[in-house]
C-alpha cells in the first residue's frame, strides 16, 4: 500500500473517531453528564473545547482535511504541494494531540480510551505522512 | 496495462473506503439509537425524598421535579445557565411543577464542589439560595478546580454581588455549618441509585443527563397526566389509608 493511500485509510478511521467524540460532546450520543467514569470527566472538561468548539469537532475537521489531501494527491492533484500540507497539518494534529494527552494525564487527571486512539491515529499519520513527503520530493 | 492495474487497484481501494464509512456509519447510528433507552422508571409512593434539598415554587404543584446535581460538573453548569431559566419560566413559575435540587457533590473528581455546596448552602440562610446557585453555575470557569484552589475568594464575591451579609455569610462558610445538610442531599441521591449528573426525577421516571427543555417539558406533561388520571381513578389502597 503507497503511504498515501494509508493516510486516506487511517483519516477515515479518524473522522468516524472525532465524529463519535463530537455527537457526544454536543449530546446526540448518549447525554452529557459528569460522573467519574473517565471519557465523561475528560470531555466535560474545561480543556473539551477550544476557540469556542468542542476539541472533538477540530479533530473531525482536521482528520476531514487529511483525507480530501491524501484523495486528491492519489488522484494526482498537486501531489507534492498535498504531501506537504498533509505532513503540517498532521505535524501540527501530533502537537495539540500530546498537549491534550499531556492534560489528561497531569491536570484532568482521566484517560478517556477515544482521545487516546485518535491521538495515536494523528501520529501514525504524521509518521505516514512524513514518508509519503520524503517519497515525493525524492521524485516516487 | 500498468496503468490499468493501477486503476484497478485505486478502485479496490475506494471500496475498502467505502466499506470502512459504512461500517462506521452504522455503528455511529447504532450508538445513537441505544441513546433514550436509560430512563427508569421509579415507584414515587416507596421512595419518599428523605433529605430536603432546595424548593423552589409551590411545593403542592401537581408534579415534582428533582434535579441531582454537582456545582463543577460542567454539564450540570450548561442546563442551569441554558435550559433552567426556561423550566424556571414556563413551569415552575406558571404552578406546573415544582422544582426541588439536590447537592450532589461528585468530590471524586472536583474538587472545589463541596466549597460551592458549602457556598450555595450558607447564602440560603439569608433566602438566596438560587440568586447563588445561579452565580455559581454562570462563573463555573473562574472557580473550578483547574483554575484555583481558592474558590471562597469568588463565592464571597457573589455573595456580596446578591445582596447577602457578607460576615454571615463567611463565618457559615468558614464553619462548614450545612455539610451535613449537603451530605443528605447527596445520601438521597445514592439512595436512589443516582450515578451521574445531572440527573432528574420527575414524576415516575428517574431521567439520567443534561435535558432539552422540551424533553423536561414532555416529562412534566406525562406525569401531569399520570397525576390527573389517579385523582380520576383513585386506588382503593390510597383510599382507604385517608
Amino acid at each position: 500500500m503507497r503511504p498515501r493511500n494509508l493516510i486516506a485509510l487511517l483519516a477515515l478511521v479518524g473522522v468516524f473517531v472525532a465524529l463519535y467524540l463530537t455527537l457526544y460532546k454536543i449530546g446526540v450520543i448518549g447525554v452529557l453528564t459528569c460522573n467519574v467514569g473517565s471519557c465523561e470527566t475528560v470531555n466535560t472538561s474545561r480543556w473539551a473545547t477550544f476557540l469556542g468548539l468542542p476539541v472533538a469537532a477540530w479533530g473531525l475537521g482536521t482528520y476531514i482535511v487529511i483525507l480530501v489531501l491524501a484523495l486528491a494527491g492519489m488522484q494526482g492533484v498537486a501531489p507534492r504541494e498535498t504531501a506537504w500540507l498533509t505532513a503540517l497539518i498532521t505535524g501540527w494534529g501530533v502537537l495539540f494531540s500530546a498537549w491534550l494527552t499531556y492534560l489528561e494525564l497531569f491536570v484532568i487527571h482521566a484517560i478517556c480510551m477515544w482521545c487516546v486512539i485518535s491521538a495515536t491515529l494523528m501520529l501514525l499519520l504524521f509518521v505516514t505522512s512524513a514518508f509519503d513527503l520524503r517519497q515525493e520530493l525524492r521524485g516516487g | 496495462m500498468v496503468n490499468q492495474q493501477r486503476a484497478q487497484s485505486t478502485r479496490q481501494f475506494y471500496l475498502v473506503l467505502l466499506g470502512i464509512a459504512v461500517i462506521g456509519g452504522l455503528l455511529i447510528w447504532r450508538t445513537a439509537g441505544k441513546a433514550n433507552s436509560r430512563v427508569v422508571a421509579i415507584d414515587v409512593k416507596a421512595t419518599p425524598a428523605q433529605a430536603e434539598g432546595y424548593l423552589m415554587g409551590n411545593p403542592d404543584a401537581p408534579v415534582q421535579i428533582m434535579e441531582f446535581a454537582d456545582f463543577e460538573c460542567p454539564a450540570c453548569g450548561q442546563f442551569a445557565t441554558v435550559t433552567e431559566p426556561d423550566v424556571r419560566k414556563r413551569i415552575v413559575q406558571t404552578g406546573l411543577a415544582s422544582y426541588r435540587f439536590f447537592d450532589f457533590p461528585l468530590t471524586e473528581i472536583h474538587k472545589n464542589t463541596l466549597a460551592a455546596s458549602n457556598a450555595a448552602a450558607c447564602a440560603s440562610d439569608q433566602g438566596k439560595f438560587w440568586e447563588m446557585h445561579d452565580l455559581i453555575y454562570q462563573h463555573q470557569p473562574e472557580w473550578s478546580t483547574e483554575a484555583t484552589s481558592d474558590p471562597k475568594k469568588f463565592f464571597g464575591r457573589y455573595a456580596n454581588q446578591i445582596g447577602l451579609d457578607v460576615s454571615s455569610w463567611s463565618k457559615c462558610y468558614d464553619d462548614e455549618k450545612h455539610l451535613q445538610r449537603i451530605m443528605a442531599n447527596r445520601a438521597e441521591g445514592e439512595r436512589r441509585n443516582i450515578r451521574q449528573t445531572p440527573t432528574f426525577i420527575i414524576g415516575t421516571k428517574m431521567i439520567p443527563g443534561s435535558i432539552s427543555y422540551d424533553m423536561l417539558k414532555a416529562y412534566v406533561d406525562s406525569a401531569a397526566a399520570q397525576v390527573a388520571q389517579n385523582v380520576a381513578k383513585p386506588d382503593s389502597g390510597a383510599q382507604g389509608g385517608k
